[in-house]
């Protein structure tokens, strides 16, 4: 395990500082340490016998602060580069008043909840190969499933605490992604993409219509926030303070979801994912129960879909059947092509990007002669064509974090890296 | 009873504009060999294409089957509009691609959205229709069978026949039918017999969009348009292709028919006391698809999933 690589060590340390604005709220010293002590530094934490869980996190986040931006490859430095430049203009925007800084933390909250949408894509496409185009009915049925429980203007008003809500958000998405899974995923890996399309409409259609039970199309309002009755958090003033309050929530979720899903895509049900992307008949001559695991990963990537719904819906206090479009499922497969397919570091990229197309086309729609809408649109088609056509594998196709930490350059078996 | 027979003659309509485009989608898919989610926006290239003609053809006099000459020379633009654009999209952008079969799906998602950004920007978001007089119904028709039946869908049938059946022809008794044929089976082995399977391909291109146009300048016809209307229309021609079985033309010809016919007898539905409306008539055809690929994955016609 002593595998004090300077070179690394040098290299998240550098890469620290643009971390903690990648990934939302982390406190800026928990990635400067665990970027600045190396690969030690989780090492170091068990030792001095504090509690495994903490020694687990400095080393999970130090691999955060290393993975994001700890490569060396030319893709790497130019993808951190180019975020950091667009965090730094954001942030010069609203130092010189053009971006309210109650916008710009909405902002980032949002990239956060785009971020939790690809990694869970990223589950499905990325560690399975299993085609998802209904994105944007697990986020919705999250978020739909989290608001009529919690809303207080519910059609049938129920108003639990938000910690229900979650539950529900998150059991509507587990019992729909199991009930679309069977009939599709024995199947060719086309017909999940045809299936997964129509299942989105059909949700989209129910919450539309059937106003009795979703408040229909003209949206569901009276969502509480996801911290309301909590001891500080609940009292906070408006504008800033919440929206901080809620970025902070976002950051959490991403962080146990990416801590999650690496330990996950790390561990042998990981491998088995790999290997079924790679050749299904491979891993059903090995013996695998390829429709489990494909099953497994399905639900999974779709829990984390319905997660950020949750969040969605505490963030907007306001819910409308055109959150469900299929242009939302689009944004998130761009997300995650172009940040690299296999990849929850290229999902971070590509959540910026998402939030680049969204808003960045809103300020310069005006002083074009084409509209904010179907620029959007353009750019969605344009940029999955130029993704497939000049780089299939992403900006930031999967590398060392696919590897245990200290396998790749101390131990010989490396070899489940790509 | 003559609300029955009133939903078979609007099944019969709208079947007619599923199955072009569930025709065109499925011989694109077998030669091809992918599943082209821009079908449904090449419907609509087609109906734009008429939309824009009709001005100036409208000044062509006489009638056919009580509509103006110059809707079917729109029809005639639409249907070439859109075979134009998908060849060109087949050699700018799904040729010189590196992929697979999935890449290729993923790049058609791309596609649709290029073609209804572009759409969308040159015509609004809002709806559009044709503008042709409407004539009314057949007035022998509805005092003898209590049903109405107007001359357009007189038209969009039978020209739905017309196309269907050329098509057939096309595939059965015509030298590229049976090239078209043989790379469906099997391209590696059509390739080393000699066929340009290249040129094969735009010609599949040429005949499935011009098909989806024609679906496209027919969906304006009965209603209006706007620039989503084909790819909400996307997931209803899946379906019929999927129980027709994928790849197979005549599997999709029956499918289309009989998904068409399903979507528009779900009216009827709420009277035999099954509670589920009109707007749910898309819910249906997907509820029908994901019970083929429960209960016959490979369709109707279609041959093993592999």
């Amino acid at each position: 395990m002593s595998d004090d690589d300077p070179k690394r060590a040098a290299d998240s340390g550098d890469d620290a500082p643009t971390r903690p604005a990648g990934s939302g709220e982390d406190e800026p010293q928990t990635g400067a340490k665990s970027g600045g002590g190396a690969r030690s530094g989780g090492d170091a934490a068990d030792a001095d016998g504090s509690p495994i869980a903490a020694a687990r996190e400095a080393d999970s986040l130090r691999g955060a602060a290393g993975a994001l931006v700890g490569g060396l490859t030319t893709a790497e430095r130019n993808v951190a580069s180019a975020l950091g430049a667009f965090i730094a203009l954001l942030l010069l925007f609203t130092a010189a008043g053009v971006i309210n800084p109650t916008y710009l933390l909405y902002l980032l909250s949002l990239a956060g909840m785009y971020l939790l949408l690809s990694m869970g894509l990223n589950v499905q496409w990325g560690y399975t190969g299993l085609i998802n185009f209904s994105v944007a009915a697990f986020f919705g049925l999250g978020a739909y499933g989290a608001a009529l429980v919690t809303s207080s203007d519910a059609p049938i008003t129920i108003a639990a605490s938000p910690l229900l809500g979650l539950v529900a958000g998150l059991s509507l998405a587990g019992i729909l992604a199991v009930l679309i899974g069977i009939p599709t995923l024995s199947l060719r890996a086309d017909y999940l993409a045809i299936a997964s399309l129509g299942l989105a409409e059909v949700v989209r259609l129910i919450i539309n219509n059937e106003g009795q039970w979703t408040g229909g199309a003209v949206g569901l309002s009276g969502i509480p926030r996801f911290y309301e009755n909590w001891p500080v958090l609940g009292d906070l003033a408006r504008g800033t303070p919440t929206a901080a309050a809620n970025l902070a929530l976002v950051s959490v979720f991403v962080v146990a979801t990416y801590l999650f899903l690496r330990r996950i895509h790390r561990s042998p049900w990981g491998r088995v994912q790999r290997t079924i992307r790679a050749d299904e008949d491979l891993a059903k001559a090995l013996g695998k129960d390829t429709f489990r695991f494909k099953m497994e990963s399905f639900v999974v990537g779709s829990l984390v879909m319905a997660l950020a719904g949750v969040f969605f819906a505490h963030l907007q206090l306001y819910l409308a059947p055109t959150s469900l479009l299929p242009t939302q499922t689009f944004y998130v497969w761009i997300a995650v092509i172009l940040g690299g397919t296999g990849s929850d570091r290229g999902a971070m990229f590509g959540g910026f990007v998402i939030i680049a197309i969204r808003e960045g086309t809103r300020f310069v729609g005006g002083s074009l002669p084409i509209d904010a809408g179907p620029l959007r649109l353009f750019l969605i088609g344009l940029i999955i064509i130029l993704v497939i056509r000049y780089r299939p594998e992403g900006l930031l196709p999967p590398q060392r974090e696919l590897v245990w930490p200290g396998a790749s350059s101390s131990q010989a078996d490396g070899g489940d890296g790509q | 009873m003559s609300s029955l027979l009133q939903y078979f003659v609007n099944g019969l309509v709208f079947s007619s504009i599923i199955v072009l485009g569930s025709v065109g989608l499925s011989i694109v898919y077998s030669i091809a060999d992918f599943a082209n989610f821009a079908h449904g926006d090449t419907l609509t290239i087609g109906a734009y294409g008429a939309l824009v003609a009709l001005p100036t053809l409208s000044g062509i006099g006489g009638e056919l089957l009580g509509l103006p000459l110059g809707f079917y020379g729109a029809l005639l633009v639409g249907m070439a509009l859109a075979a134009a654009v998908a060849v060109a999209t087949e050699l700018v952008i799904y040729r010189p691609l590196d992929t697979d079969a999935i890449g290729m799906l993923i790049t058609s998602i791309g596609v649709a959205f290029v073609y209804r950004a572009v759409l969308q920007a040159g015509f609004g978001a809002d709806f559009r229709s044709y503008g042709i007089e409407r004539s009314g119904p057949i007035p022998g028709i509805e005092s003898a069978l209590g049903v109405t039946i107007t001359e357009r869908s007189v038209v969009m049938v039978v020209c739905a026949l017309v196309l269907v059946v050329g098509l057939h022809a096309l595939l059965q008794y015509t030298t590229l039918g049976r090239k078209m044929r043989a790379m469906s089976d099997n391209p590696e082995l059509a390739r080393v017999s000699g066929i340009r399977t290249d040129r094969v391909l735009l010609a599949t291109w040429v005949v499935g969009a011009a098909l989806a146009g024609a679906g496209g300048v027919f969906l304006g016809l009965s209603s209006s348009i706007d620039p989503r209307t084909g790819f909400d229309l996307l997931l209803v021609i899946f379906a019929a292709v999927i129980l027709g079985g994928i790849g197979s033309v005549y599997g999709a010809m029956a499918g289309g028919f009989a998904i068409g016919m399903v979507h528009e007898f779900t009216p009827g539905l709420t009277e035999v006391g099954i509670p589920i409306g009109t707007d749910y008539a898309t819910a249906v055809a997907f509820v029908i698809m994901v019970i083929i690929l429960l209960v016959r994955p490979s369709g109707i016609a279609g041959r093993e999933p592999t």
